[in-house]
């Protein structure tokens, strides 16, 4: 009698044990073709990339929110995720990619000589870069902004009549302002760094420049703040090898996936403070909101 | 063929430099005015601490050591970084500029303190005691007799020092300060001309540097001690 | 005791950082010596057109920055062939080599023209030829006056695996900016605190560390030469 239990035991716990594993394996497996069964009709993975089972990307190292080390030494960011999302469409595994650090100068010549696949490190697109290298759709629109002081009497753009703006010389600012802000004072200086020495030191009204950089002096001083108009909007775009249309056509096609899916928003509350979610939910790719690039030059409307 | 090449690109430099003169020649001259600054900084920094060193000054001697070790074991751009991003955080913020003849200066001014401090110790014995036979105090002594003679055995290797300073402040790229180097890099990045570009500012430093070591040892023939003319 | 911010900085500020630039460093000294070594005894010999060619081998890596040398392996050298494109490391690394293969070039010179014309003369009396004489009497004796200034060249190859962090290369004082950016942005991502004054004062003392005994060893073998 004892004996018989005992055996109905084990053919019992048995069978739970394989209905369990059934269940997870039939899961995760109905998962991993959830996945592949959404990209059956999108274009497919280049052949070179295919073989080698790994995708090489460029990524910024040391650009919060968008290419940084994390505290457990990894790659993170914005960019990156967007990478570990495309190696999850490519191999069903996120990790699947080796990165590269790259400086600012150093994004193009990575893709000319073949080094990488394709660069996710706030490239903006400019038709300039465009005749050498191919971008795919634009990713993340990122906009100038204003920064000023919290008791400050400048709400936006239409408050600087006779005030003074610091930003970096050469930017698209700065032409900006000599363009459709013809009363309104300029400093200009050669770097990011002494622009925002300059508004520090009393000696600008308001630092006007990327929205992603502001961000993080806005977060971390509490005497300042950002207005809440975006203007200037610069699009940032995957850069790849020129004429390499395979991959661009399989960037693209996982861009738009993931704008569908509403992947970025998740990605977006990953990288910024829970405050600045809902003002920089603009500047994603959502279900019903998406943006291309500029190929008019924007500094001369100033409409 | 090869004469065609050469031809070439020789007049896609010249084209170059003269297109980019204004910012090349304002980089350059950046480069120039932070070495001279630092230089002579670095010579009276040398001077007067490695004379505190050789004469074992109490108190100095030993502050000055701690300044000329720490500096000549750790490397100038790292020191570059810390004055710049470093102090502002104890809210000391010095522009580009003074960051830049700043850092050279004091790395400058290390190794100088050393090359004096050995010229000084170099300076034969007798030399000093015929000073003091003379009736020379200590100090007086040390202006007439060390100083003149050891600057001399130090000269050699000071110039050495200054020749580094001129090469380092290319090092003030990490902080966007518009000297040769800086500007150089930016002219690429908006023009494309890799290799105009990177030939100007190679031929630009050699020259520099080439005149410097060969004015030096100019000075050097004509300065140097008479028992050691030869 | 230590902040909780410090941890998981220092760790990849050694783990990766310091690995990295020991890995430049080793490359790099290896490389000099080899190179310099060789160019330096090449150096002796009275053949002119070979004594140019190195001549201005040795004027030109030492009197360029550094930097700029960098600069042209990893700018420029693309620029001209698609197969002459080094990663981060790899162009430091070279750099590195051909500045340090200059100096050790001329210090060799000097070394080997510092042994007294006499050995030169025993040793041919004795029956040796030129690669004789300066394998088994000459160059042991050279070596060991190059002690003192290899092991300086040592100490500057380490401080100058810095100049790699312009182009971007996992290095000591990379890893510590990258770390002190990610602390400056905001939560979740950082702290949104500025630790960029310990970041890079911790990076001097790394430096010193190994520096200074470094420095010290040269120091003594060259008084025991003397």
């Amino acid at each position: 009698m004892r004996r018989l239990f005992v055996v109905i035991t084990a053919i019992v716990l048995t069978g739970v044990g394989l209905a369990a594993w059934g269940t997870v394996a039939s899961a995760r497996e109905a998962g991993l073709s959830e996945l592949e069964r959404a990209q059956q009709k999108l274009p497919p993975l280049p052949a070179d990339i295919k073989a080698r089972k790994r995708f090489n990307i460029a990524v910024k190292c040391d650009s919060p929110p968008f290419g940084y080390i994390g505290a457990r030494s990894q790659h993170a960011g914005f960019d990156v995720d967007i990478a570990r999302w495309f190696s999850r469409f490519a191999f069903g595994k996120s990790n699947r990619v080796t990165y590269t650090c790259v400086t600012t100068p150093a994004r193009e010549p990575a893709l000319t000589t073949g080094r990488v696949d394709m660069v996710i490190a706030t490239f903006t697109y400019t038709a300039d870069r465009e005749t050498r290298i191919d971008f795919s759709r634009a990713y993340y629109k990122a906009t100038g902004r204003l920064l000023v002081s919290n008791n400050s009497s400048i709400n936006s753009t239409r408050d600087l009549a006779g005030k003074t703006v610091a930003t970096t010389s050469g930017s698209i600012y700065d032409r900006w302002i000599k363009n459709c802000f013809k009363d309104t004072k300029l400093i200009v200086t050669d770097s990011f760094t002494n622009a925002l020495l300059e508004f520090r030191n009393g000696r600008a009204d308001t630092l006007m420049w990327d929205d992603t950089v502001l961000l993080g002096i806005a977060a971390t001083d509490p005497g300042y703040k950002l207005t809440n108009d975006l203007f200037l909007p610069l699009p940032y775009g995957i850069g790849m090898k020129q004429g390499n249309t395979a991959l661009k056509r399989w960037v693209d096609s996982r861009l738009n996936l993931m704008k569908k899916r509403d992947l970025f928003f998740p990605i977006l509350k990953n990288s910024v403070p829970p405050r600045q979610v809902a003002p920089f939910a603009n500047n994603i790719l959502r279900p019903k909101q998406t943006f291309t690039y500029n190929t008019t030059d924007l500094t001369t409307q100033c409409s | 063929m090869i004469v065609a090449l050469v031809a070439t690109f020789l007049s896609d430099l010249s084209s170059f430099v003269s297109e980019n003169f204004d910012e090349l020649a304002a980089g350059l001259r950046r480069t120039l005015v932070v070495s001279a600054i630092a230089i002579a900084g670095a010579f009276f920094i040398g001077l007067v601490l490695g004379a505190a060193r050789a004469a074992r000054l109490p108190v100095i001697s030993q502050l000055a050591a701690i300044y000329v070790e720490v500096i000549r074991n750790t490397p100038i751009l790292v020191q570059i970084f810390f004055l710049y991003f470093g102090l502002p955080q104890v809210g000391i913020r010095l522009d580009a500029f003074t960051v830049a003849w700043v850092s050279v200066t004091i790395w400058g001014g290390a190794f100088n303190t050393e090359n004096f401090r050995a010229g000084f110790e170099a300076v034969p014995n007798r030399y000093r005691e015929a000073g003091l036979a003379l009736g020379f105090g200590r100090l007086a002594t040390f202006v007439n007799v060390t100083l003149p003679i050891g600057g001399r055995i130090a000269l050699p290797s000071s110039i050495n020092t200054y020749i580094s300073v001129l090469k380092n402040t290319s090092l003030l790229y990490v902080i966007a300060y518009p000297e040769l180097t800086t500007t150089a890099l930016q002219i690429q990045a908006l023009t494309l001309e890799t290799v105009e570009t990177f030939t100007v500012l190679a031929v630009t430093y050699l020259v520099l540097v080439w005149t410097m070591s060969a004015l030096i040892r100019l000075l050097e023939a004509r300065l140097a001690l008479p028992e050691e003319r030869s | 005791m230590l902040p909780d911010w410090v941890e998981p900085v220092a760790r990849y500020m050694l783990v990766e950082g310091l690995v990295g630039t020991l890995k430049i460093a080793a490359i790099a000294l290896a490389g000099s010596v080899l190179v310099g070594i060789t160019l330096g005894t090449l150096l002796t010999i009275n053949f002119l057109p070979l004594r140019s060619l190195i001549r201005l081998y040795i004027e030109v890596w030492r009197g360029l920055p550094i930097l700029v040398t960098i600069f042209i392996i990893f700018f420029m050298l693309p620029a001209v062939s698609q197969q002459l494109e080094f990663d981060a490391v790899t162009a430091a690394a070279l750099g590195l080599i051909l500045w340090g293969s200059a100096q050790v070039a001329e210090a060799t010179r000097g070394a080997v023209q510092s042994i007294p014309r006499e050995q030169h003369e025993a040793a041919a009396a004795l029956g040796f030829g030129w690669i004789g004489r300066h394998s088994f009497v000459i160059m042991p004796q050279a070596l060991r006056r190059l002690l003192p200034p290899l092991v300086s060249l040592l100490v500057n190859i380490i401080q100058n695996t810095t100049i790699a962090q312009v182009i971007g290369a996992t290095e000591l004082l990379e890893a510590g900016e990258r770390q002190s950016e990610r602390l400056v942005a905001p939560a979740p991502i950082g702290l949104g605190e500025i630790h960029a004054f310990e970041i890079y004062a911790g990076v001097m003392a790394i430096f010193f560390l190994i520096s200074f005994p470094l420095t010290r060893l040269a120091a003594y073998l060259e008084h025991r030469l003397v």
